[in-house]
Formats: structure tokens, sequence, C-alpha cells
């Protein structure tokens, strides 16, 4: 334990920080046809926020983005894209919930596997990624706070 | 205790010195990302749960599930492993009771390559694979129960114009901490038929998955009368969504016996899986059917239980799994380990009112509706059972945005199960319902400081009776939040399923914790008494023991 522990520590504290692109992995859209996440990629700054039906505060911070979209839709350009980790399971109810919650102006993904959710070293949700136009992964943050997407905003707006 | 400790430190150390790193590591032209999830308990002494039975402290009182993950890629090519180490196991998990490898520590390292274009792909090492709904074959991980039953071998898969797509696997799977011996192997096939016809305004799939196994060791299983090695399984699919209405269909079969548990007659499985959606604006509804029987695949068929992790395909427990701490007191658990089949299905029905330019005022609403029966069978000794109700759940719950600063919800559950099931394949019933009623407060203060309030009351007549519950959140956006919550079993627990004592407790379930979060690193630390009962994720519930500890998770990406 010890020694992987330490492994683990010489390595994240020697690293330097460049931008991750963003990795190409297939996933679902709400019409259930199957897309590649790099098509999401097409110039406009975008917020990425893994989400589940059983995960509080991944919805809390989802309508909180979604009660202040317009207003930050008037200070800078950029999309939602919520990513459902939900399986099988409910997965169907995921694809209710995002129309029943009002989010019509989000991107809704369906990530049944969690290929993407892997992909994107996501280990708890909510996690959320601020992704420039060009696919590089620029901010993340994990965890849900009321009021903690103001950060979000803050970040997305330094990239103009 | 050394062990937590060296872990706090190693962990305060680590998010010291990763705060300079803001996202990922160059490595030449590719890049190296990772992620390190640890979640420990230190198991606390409990006079009061030791003396009523409930709980014995754990020895050694310490647990840890650590999960370090590393990937490097380069263009279309990537590779990584994971190390995942139970240093040991967390008390009630099945990886520390069922582990195969004869030591207090164990762990287990995965791998792989691969190299993907958006029309073909192969990739060599731990593959993680579902086909379709999961029903024939589902290779996933979840670390909130310790499962993990990824293929260590092959996936190749190849789609021409979209019209087709074509996946073959095959690889030995995880079983805890080793790799079983017995290879699973399979296909699966779907054309998009909107796409070869070009119709443009729905979509249309036809899919189909054939799944093997091979059961290598058959020396304990002949004394059962169980003499193939072979186990074939065929599933089909349709999948329509036009108009705002959805439909997946899936019927799937063994095509030969498999004997999962000794108890219960083995038929060669089957089961119907649909599922109906459809939305309207801001009106959105979904329905699914489920019926299975003897449709539980294991990695190995042994004659004795060998826990959760054993399991190849995906039967998840199709029920509402709740937010609430009172409305997810006595989950569902299926009846299927009991009788090896149920039928049922689940409602769902959201509605949101409000005005598209008025952003911050709304009401949000839901009803779920749940029921699981099973059907008339017999035993092995051949009584015969009659089909009862198993599982019923209606609930529903009303949430309005009022202004920027306030947000309710309000959520009533009833539930009603049949106790016996939980047990044994009993030919009388034993119904249980609970009544549960739940209010949820937030207020915002100012941009920053925000305060959350729960209220819950949970009415029943089951050997519990009627517990209290309230939890107080004060956050400070975006890096810390502190918690305090109680559960009080108000009207004490007759001990008939645990029959330690008659003494009538009125026992506190409290908690206490705060978390961190810096960016892409976040740190929980919290203190409590935690029921014995069925903690669930994704479906699938494990049993939870009670016990008393200070709980330190911790999760980190690059």
């Amino acid at each position: 334990m010890k020694k992987m522990l330490f492994m683990m520590l010489a390595l994240f504290v020697g690293v330097s920080a460049s931008a991750q692109s963003m990795p190409d992995v297939k996933i679902e859209n709400q019409e259930g046809k199957v897309i590649n996440t790099t098509e999401l990629v097409d110039g406009t700054p975008m917020i990425i926020s893994f989400w589940s039906t059983t995960c509080k505060p991944c919805i809390m911070e989802l309508n909180a983005i979604n009660d202040s979209l317009y207003e930050w839709l008037e200070e800078v350009e950029m999309k939602v894209v919520a990513i459902s980790v939900d399986d099988a399971r409910t997965v169907s109810r995921a694809r209710a919930m995002a129309k029943g919650q009002g989010w019509d102006d989000f991107v809704c993904l369906y990530d049944k596997n969690q290929d993407f959710k892997r992909a994107m070293n996501v280990s708890l949700t909510p996690h959320t990624f601020i992704v420039d136009g060009k696919g590089n992964v620029v901010y993340s943050h994990s965890g849900y706070t009321p009021g903690s997407e103001q950060e979000l905003f803050e970040k997305i707006s330094k990239l103009k | 205790m050394k062990r937590f400790l060296l872990s706090i430190c190693v962990a305060v150390a680590a998010l010291l010195g990763i705060q300079s790193a803001s996202a990922q590591v160059q490595v030449g032209k590719g890049q190296l990302s990772g992620s390190l999830e640890s979640n420990n308990i230190f198991y606390t002494a409990d006079d009061k749960l030791e003396t009523l039975g409930l709980a014995e402290r754990p020895d050694p009182a310490f647990g840890s599930h650590d999960f370090l993950k590393l990937d490097y890629s380069l263009g279309r090519f990537s590779a990584g492993i994971q190390i995942d180490g139970y240093l040991p196991g967390l008390h009630g998990y099945d990886i520390k009771t069922y582990q195969q490898r004869d030591s207090k520590l164990t762990g287990f390292f995965t791998k792989y390559v691969q190299w993907e274009d958006s029309n073909y792909g192969v990739r060599v090492g731990d593959i993680f694979e579902q086909f379709g709904n999961g029903l024939v074959l589902r290779t996933y991980e979840d670390r909130a129960l310790a499962f993990n039953n990824s293929l260590a071998g092959a996936r190749a898969f190849y789609n021409f114009n979209n019209y087709v797509t074509v996946k073959v696997v095959a690889g030995l799977p995880r079983l805890y901490d080793v790799r079983s011996k017995n290879l699973v192997y399979g296909g699966d096939i779907s054309l998009s038929l909107s796409d070869i016809t070009g119709w443009q305004n729905g979509m249309l799939s036809l899919e189909g998955s054939y799944v093997g196994r091979y059961q290598k060791d058959l020396t304990t299983m002949a004394l059962f009368g169980f003499t193939e090695n072979y186990l074939n399984m065929v599933s089909g699919r349709v999948n329509l969504d036009v108009a705002g209405f959805s439909l997946r269909g899936e019927y799937a079969r063994k095509l030969n016996d498999d004997i999962y548990n000794i108890n219960i007659n083995a038929e060669q499985g089957e089961v119907v899986y649909v599922d109906l959606g459809y939305n309207y604006k801001r009106f959105s509804a979904s329905a699914t059917f489920r019926y299975f029987d003897g449709m539980q695949t294991s990695i190995e068929v042994r004659d004795q239980a060998i826990g959760g992790g054993n399991v190849l395909n995906y039967l998840p427990l199709l029920t509402r799994q709740y937010t609430y701490m009172l409305a997810n007191l006595n989950p569902y658990r299926g009846c299927s380990a009991q009788t090896g089949h149920e039928i049922g299905g689940q409602v769902d029905l959201y509605y949101s009112l409000r005005n598209p330019k008025v952003r911050n005022k709304y009401w949000n609403f839901h009803i779920n509706a749940s029921l699981f029966n099973t059907m008339d069978h017999f035993t092995p000794w051949g009584d015969k059972i009659e089909g009862r109700n198993a599982w019923l759940d209606i609930n529903a719950d009303v949430e309005r945005q009022w202004n920027k600063k306030l947000k309710t919800t309000v959520l009533y559950s009833h539930q009603r199960w049949d106790e016996s099931l939980n047990h044994f394949d009993s030919i009388d019933a034993e119904y249980c319902t609970s009544d549960i009623f739940v209010a949820d407060v937030t207020y915002k203060f100012n941009k920053k400081h925000s305060l959350r309030v729960e209220a819950q009351y949970l009415m029943s007549n089951d050997y519990e009776g009627d517990w209290v519950a309230a939890l107080v959140e004060y956050n400070i956006a975006p890096m810390f939040s502190v918690y305090v919550s109680d559960m009080w079993n108000c009207e004490g627990t007759e001990y008939n399923y645990y029959p330690a004592t008659d003494q009538n407790e009125l026992l506190h379930y409290y908690q206490v914790g705060a978390s961190f979060t810096y960016g892409r690193y976040r740190a929980q630390l919290s203190y409590g008494r935690n029921r014995a009962g069925y903690v669930c994720s994704g479906g699938v519930c494990r049993f939870q023991p009670a016990y008393t500890g200070v709980n330190l998770s911790l999760t980190a990406s690059f």
C-alpha cells in the first residue's frame, strides 16, 4: 500500500500543467443514435457535466446552470452538455427527466456503460468540465455546492 | 490506525503537491491523464451497537478501497492501467467476504492497449462491454459496490457507413481479486434501418447478440447433474424513436440449462424487456416492463453462492433509488434470489411548469410507481407457490424554485413489500408498508453561502416501526460543505430478525461530515453510526452491517 501511495504521490507532484484534449468515445444522444464525443467540438466553448438520476447534487447543479443560462449567454457564447451516466436500468428515466426538467437548451447524451466517464477519469459525480472551442479541457470541478456554478461562468468567460 | 493516519498524511501531501497541476501531463506527443480514488473507514468502538448484538467491531478496525488509474493517449492510440487496492476490504463488501486470495490485503491490476477510429477499433487487455441492455452481457465497474467483472481478452468492432456495426469480444472475466478460468465470448450486430433507408424523421434499428461461456471446471457441479461445459445465450432487440415516442424492446434467452442456484428449479432462462418513452414539450413519460426467469448468469457455476461479484449479465432492480435516507431505508431487494424469476414494471411521469422567460421560478412535478410480482411456480420439492405481489411503490415529488434564493421540495412515498420473500421462497406472504414524508429546503444567502435542511418521517408497520430524520447542510461555494444528520428509530425495534436481545432501544444513527473541493481534488471526512441495511448502487444492493466509524474519501484527477 505504501509503495502504491508514494508512487502515486510522486506522479501527482511531478506533473506539469498542459491542456488535455477531449477523448473520442461513442455515446448515445437523446434520440438513441450513437455519436462520437469529438463531434461536440465545433468552435463553441462548452460546459460538460456528468450526472445521474440518483445523484441529487448533479441535478441541483444542472438546474442552477439552466436557471442562469440565458444571463450567461448574453455575455458569452457557450453550450452545455449534460452526460447521464445512468446505465440500462435508469437511462430511460434519465431521458424522461432531462425533458421533464426543462433542460431544452442542453445537449443531453447518455453514457450507458460509462465509457466516456472512464475516459474522462471521472470518479464521483457531479464532475463538471470546461472545454474550449478546440476541444481542450481547460478546467474541471467535482462536487456541487449551491453557487459554485458561478465559478464555471467565470472560467468560461475568460476563454474569450 | 497507523494505516489510517498514513493514508491521511499521504492524501494531504498529495493534495498540497498537486495544486500546481491543473491539467494533464504531456509525454512526447501524447498525453497522460489519471485519477485516484481512496475510500477509507476506521471502525470505532460502539458499545451500544455491540451490546444489542447489532454490530461487532471488525478486525482489523480499518478498511480501504483505493483505485489508481492512468491513461496514455496519442491520436487514435491509447493505453492504460488501473491498480485496485483493498487494504483490506471494507466490512460488508463482497470483495472482503468472497475474496479468492488468501491474504488480508488484496488487489487487482488491469491494463489495456487500444486503437480506435470512428469506424473500426481493436482493444486488447481489460474490456468493459455491454450488449444492448446488458441482459446477456455486461462487464463494468461500480466502485460503490467494489464490483468489477471486466474481461481480460480482446474486442474488435467495425462500423460500415453507419448502416451496420459488428462487435466481437472474448476474454476471461474478473472474479473479485482473481481472473476466472472460464472463457466468455460473444458477438453483437446492429443494423440501422433508418440510415439504410435514408429515413430522416426518426431512428429505427434492429440488433442481435450471442454470448457463450465455457465452464472449465465441472468437478464439483457434476454432483448436481451439471455436465455441460458450454452455455449459449442469444438476444434480439428493436429500437425505435419517432416524434417524441421511443420504444426499446429486447428478448433474450439461454439455449441450455444453467444451474445458478441449487435451491431453484433450473429452467432455460428467458427475459422480456420493453421500455416505452414519450415526451411533448416539458411533459415526459417513461414506462418499463420486464419479465425474467432463470436468466441470472454467473461467471462461474459453483455449488455455493459467492456473492454479487459472480455475475456476467445485468438484471438490475428497476425500482426508484431515492436520494433521501428514510425513503431508501428498506429498498426492494428483488425476489429472484428466492424464486429465480420476477415480473413487473415501473412508470415515471415528469412535468415542468415554467415561463421560458423567467428562469428562476418554476415547478417540477414527478410521479413514479413500480410493481413487481412473483408468478405461480413449484419448489424443487414439488410444492406449488402461487404468484403474488413482492413490491409496490407509489411516490410523488414536487420541486418549487420560488426565486433566486429559495427552493423547496416535498416527497411522499408509499412502499409495500413482502418481508417473507427477503428471507425464503415462502408460501405465505408477510406484507409490510411504509409511508415516507420528506421536506427539503435550500436557501441561498448570497452567491457563496447557502443552507439546506431536510426533515423526514417514516411510518411503518415493519419490525422497526417509525423513524424520524433530519439533515442540516451549510455550504460555502465552491469549496466547503459541512453537514450533520440524524436518523432516529423513534418507535423502537422488535428484534425478531436479529434476535440478540428483546430490549426495546430507541437508536440514533447520527452523522457529521465535511467536504473540501479544490478543482479536480476532493476530500470528504465524516463520522457517524450507520444502520445495518441494504445499500444500493446502480440497481444492485449489498448488505451493509451496522458500524460506527470515521470515513475519509479522497478523489483526484489530472
